[in-house]
């Protein structure tokens, strides 16, 4: 817990400056979640504060501070889930502006020094990622990127979600193997990916 | 076969792993706790929610009874007494009440009239 119990008890009680010390408390965690969970830098503060204000009105909610870890991360499912639905149907509306966009933010990436040359690569995964991933629903890709990105155990997901461990990790296998599929599909081309650059 | 897979395994999660160093967290803006405070005092509390909801119901409600009733007026048969006058509602009843009886299949004709001599 980054927080003390009572500060969460406090906050339950409409204390708005123990509210203030949970959201500095988390903020950076909730922050990283969503940013890895949505892959999309510039929508990250919105759903972050998304998550925040479902936090401040369901608090009352809360049975036991105990609890409030995993219970915030299902809040931040919650609300990446709702963003990324939300997104997808944006996406289907105007497939080429958020193209455009894309190509904007490659070209911005693509100029020389060594930190931008980083930014390029790091791009490179995040796009290479994010388009495996959407080979996935919604629902499986944030379960995926819990468990393999976040690095969260069966156990904490068993809590996050409240469905047993067994269903997890059959959701997970399947997730998974579909990823694996579209990897090696995706890794067959890049040879010849390669070849061509070389050429 | 199973040794590719294997090191495919691998590879994704090498590439799972980059890919969390790669999505940075962005930092908060100086104006994060401000503006969450601003969505939360601008999204309307549950009472607000509730009269909303319970202001919309009661409108369907009365949107639904008052297209019922019209619905009921333009589907009902119109009445003969709304389009007959008195004296024509009199005169069928009279005729009705003066048309041969018949009992048991034998037609009781009314005497008919004689000729005035």
């Amino acid at each position: 817990m980054l927080v003390e119990f009572d500060i969460v008890e406090r906050a339950q009680a409409g204390d708005a400056q123990a509210f203030n010390q949970i959201v500095h408390a988390y903020r950076r965690r909730i922050f990283g979640t969503v940013s890895r969970l949505i892959g999309r830098p510039e929508d990250v503060e919105d759903v972050a504060q998304e998550v925040f204000i479902r936090l401040y009105y369901s608090l009352d909610q809360l049975r036991s501070p105990e609890v409030f870890e995993p219970w915030l991360y299902r809040l931040t499912v919650n609300a990446a889930l709702d963003h990324l639905r939300k997104r997808r149907k944006r996406k289907l509306e105007s497939r080429v502006s958020d193209l455009s966009e894309q190509q904007v933010m490659m070209a911005d990436a693509a100029a020389g020094s060594k930190a931008e040359v980083d930014e390029k690569e790091r791009a490179r995964i995040r796009e290479l990622v994010d388009s495996l991933l959407s080979g996935v629903s919604e629902e499986d890709r944030l379960l995926l990127t819990l468990k393999e990105v976040e690095g969260l155990s069966l156990k904490d997901l068993e809590k996050i979600y409240g469905v047993n461990e067994n269903a997890l990790k059959v959701r997970l296998f399947r997730a998974r193997q579909r990823v694996l599929r579209a990897y090696a599909a995706r890794r067959g081309d890049e040879p010849r990916k390669g070849q061509d650059d070389e050429g | 076969m199973k040794g590719d897979d294997r090191h495919l395994e691998q590879e994704l999660d090498r590439l799972f792993a980059a890919y969390r160093d790669a999505c940075e967290a962005p930092e908060a803006g100086p104006d994060f706790l401000p503006r969450l405070w601003a969505r939360i005092e601008a999204a309307p509390s549950w009472p607000e929610r509730f009269w909303k909801w319970a202001n919309g119901l009661a409108l369907a409600a009365a949107a639904a009874s008052v297209m019922l009733v019209v619905y009921q007026v333009s589907t009902q048969p119109r009445a003969d007494f709304y389009s007959a006058t008195y004296v024509e509602t009199l005169m069928a009843q009279t005729e009705a009440e003066l048309a041969p009886v018949e009992l048991a299949g034998v037609a009781v004709e009314p005497p008919a009239e004689q000729p005035q001599q």
